[in-house]
């Protein structure tokens, strides 16, 4: 059996990409967000699994399918304590207009100076037109662990809705004390 | 759950944890807008706030203060108070927002706190004017902080009892 097929069947969301791999940390980095705010990673994750998507940027058509699958899962998320984070190369106000343009209603971060990305070696080394991040997904928990990774290059390669949702009731299963219904 | 009260009353105040005096946009004097830490309700009109608004070293601030007409409320999970919250976290975020509750299930009312322009103009246009009458008003330094937007995309109350976009469970 190949490598590549044995990799397939240990499960999704179980892809090494640059130094994102399940069970590593995160580490607690500052971005600035879409409003030009500094925030950390830690403040802004709380005490919810999240969603952390590392893409291309806004003129890149496969992000754009993806963000659509993204803001599906908005409208769970919103009522599910759960967070979503996208982070591009983009400046500020750049993210701001796409963000707008989308509808979407979570954060967006900006590492126009790809610090965090040469920290988490996610650069596209195939584009030195743009210098972005290589497309990547991860689902963190509270302590920004990390649940699941997307190796997101190739499309097909990113989480459906369904995994997504799969790896956030995963994590919130663990983290909330009551998950069990209260019953008599 | 938050208990810090926060209260447009006329002339000054005592016992506040914060306070600043508050004009309209035609600079005529309104009254004193003010905060209270503490579990009993201080004043008949207060409603709960999240406490992480009140700053005694705020600067001076705009505001757009949302209040229910008098014996009017609505359920907070009523279909235009979601549909405010998802406004909300779609614009650019203002240096504070809170909805302002009485019990633990009902909306009666919003503050939202700006201070660049870029901000200011937002004021005009609250979400949460289009349920109850708003008020814009200026506040002097003393009472309003600067709390950072929520990372979204939640709309909903972590604890039914705690004002949005309060974001921990504890």
């Amino acid at each position: 059996m190949s490598a590549r097929v044995a990799h397939t069947l240990q499960g999704a969301g179980t892809d090494e990409v640059g130094r994102l791999a399940v069970g590593q940390q995160l580490a607690d980095f500052e971005l600035l967000d879409h409003a030009g705010n500094r925030r950390r990673l830690s403040d802004l994750v709380g005490a919810d699994p999240t969603v952390v998507q590392f893409y291309r940027g806004w003129w890149c058509p496969k992000e754009q399918a993806f963000f659509r699958r993204l803001l599906a899962l908005q409208d769970d998320a919103e009522v599910a304590y759960s967070r979503i984070l996208s982070i591009s190369v983009d400046p500020p106000q750049v993210n701001a207009a796409f963000r707008a343009g989308l509808g979407a209603r979570w954060t967006f971060l900006s590492d126009p100076d790809r610090e965090l990305q040469t920290q988490l070696r996610l650069r596209e080394t195939t584009d030195t037109l743009n210098d972005p991040y290589v497309p990547a997904v991860v689902v963190i928990d509270p302590d920004l662990r990390i649940h699941a990774v997307y190796n997101g290059y190739w499309y097909w390669g990113r989480p459906t809705h369904e995994e997504l949702v799969r790896h956030l009731r995963e994590i919130s299963r663990t983290l909330r004390v009551d998950w069990e219904a209260p019953t008599p | 759950m938050s208990r810090c009260w926060l209260a447009l009353v006329e002339g000054p105040v005592e016992d506040a944890h914060a306070s600043a005096r508050t004009s309209n946009l035609d600079g005529q004097e309104i009254g004193t807008l003010a905060a209270w830490r503490q579990n009993a309700k201080p004043v008949r009109n207060a409603l709960r706030v999240d406490e992480r608004l009140i700053d005694p070293r705020g600067a001076p601030a705009w505001i757009s203060l949302v209040l229910a007409p008098s014996g009017v409320r609505l359920p907070f999970d009523d279909l235009a108070v979601q549909r405010a919250r998802r406004l909300v976290l779609s614009r650019p975020p203002p240096d504070a927002v809170s909805t302002l509750l009485r019990d633990d299930s009902h909306f009666e009312g919003a503050i939202t706190v700006a201070r660049s322009d870029d901000t200011k103009r937002w004021l005009r246009d609250d979400p949460f004017a289009q349920i109850y009458p708003a008020m814009l008003l200026a506040v002097e330094a003393g009472i309003l902080g600067s709390v950072t937007g929520p990372t979204g995309p939640t709309i909903e109350r972590y604890g039914s009892g705690n004002p949005w976009p309060w974001d921990r469970f504890t």
